[in-house]
């Protein structure tokens, strides 16, 4: 689920890593590795906290990570602790899952100067089906009233609060579907406990560019 | 853990389930709900007996009901005690499933 996150920010005209809001994907990387983690059937939630139910290696670095990682910091033990702790590990997450994806054969990697001096990082397509794949399945649970499959309802609870839906369908319709998308965003716990995060963090980056009144 | 029973009242296959429905139950718990909704169609989830339910117990009864929709079976979720009732609640479960105070049969 982490390298859907990354592929759905992926601009496949220009190999740019995009989003309506930015410190969002962020949050949505850090919700996708809980996911992962909950779909490996190494971790499990109610609806507040997060617990541990098998600490044994997943085979992938960096879920194996955070779980030896969470296994280890026995204080925390909220949803909410472990989105605000992995967050700050937010550059690894994405590089590691931009790896994987060129690795894999679906990105490449360029690198350029913008004004002679300004590094631009690219991550161009070289194949773009796994991408098309991830948006019709998204743009499918949206469109329609069914129960959508596990995998998509918890994509669509991190794309959404990030602003990375509207890559997927347009904002008509992403507007006339809005209710569908909040049932669907409401129905997991750490998808809830994202979308604060990023509510939280909107609001503080809202208060600091406020004009001081004195 | 859980433990499941199943018989039929009135039309209805009722799947009662006791216990805590988490991370280990969970694939117990959709193996008996989806095998119901295929071979019954109508299937109520008893779960006045059901102490817990954690996300992969929630996601478990939302497959199910995933699988009765795709045969057009009915499904319901029945007589959930106060402490499952509120993660129905918080989740907004009743949007997405019949969820009954007593069982309809």
């Amino acid at each position: 689920m982490l390298e859907e996150v990354v592929l759905l920010a992926v601009d496949e005209k220009t190999g740019g890593l995009r989003s309506t809001r930015e410190f969002g994907t962020a949050y949505a990387l850090v919700g996708a590795v809980l996911f992962d983690l909950a779909l490996a059937g190494k971790i499990d939630t109610d609806t507040e906290v997060i617990q541990i139910i098998d600490g044994k290696p997943t085979g992938n670095t960096t879920l194996d990570r955070v779980l030896v990682e969470m296994s280890r910091r026995r204080d925390l033990n909220t949803v909410q602790d472990w989105i605000e702790h992995i967050y700050h590990r937010k550059a690894d997450l994405e590089g590691e899952a931009l790896a994987s994806l060129i690795q894999q054969g679906i990105l490449c990697h360029e690198k350029s100067k913008r004004m002679w001096f300004v590094d631009v990082e690219r991550f161009p397509m070289v194949n773009d089906r796994p991408q098309q794949h991830v948006k019709l399945r998204l743009a499918e649970a949206i469109r329609t009233d069914g129960i959508p499959d596990t995998r998509d309802i918890m994509l669509i609870s991190i794309a959404e609060p990030c602003g990375l839906l509207s890559f997927v369908v347009d904002d008509a319709e992403l507007a006339r579907r809005r209710d569908r998308i909040q049932m669907l965003c409401n129905l997991e716990t750490i998808s809830r406990k994202v979308a604060r995060a990023i509510g939280r963090l909107d609001g503080t980056l809202r208060a600091q560019m406020m004009p001081r009144i004195i | 853990m859980i433990q499941v029973t199943q018989e039929t009242r009135a039309g209805w296959h009722v799947v009662g389930v006791r216990g805590r429905a988490d991370s280990e139950a969970a694939d117990e718990l959709e193996g008996a709900l989806r095998a119901a909704v295929e071979a019954h169609p109508k299937v109520a989830a008893d779960f006045a007996a059901l102490d817990y339910i954690s996300s992969a117990g929630l996601r478990a009864v939302l497959q199910a009901a995933r699988a009765a929709q795709q045969r057009n079976a009915e499904f319901a979720v029945c007589s959930p005690s106060a402490r499952v009732q509120k993660v129905f609640d918080m989740s907004g479960l009743q949007h997405v499933l019949r969820i009954y105070g007593e069982l309809p049969c």
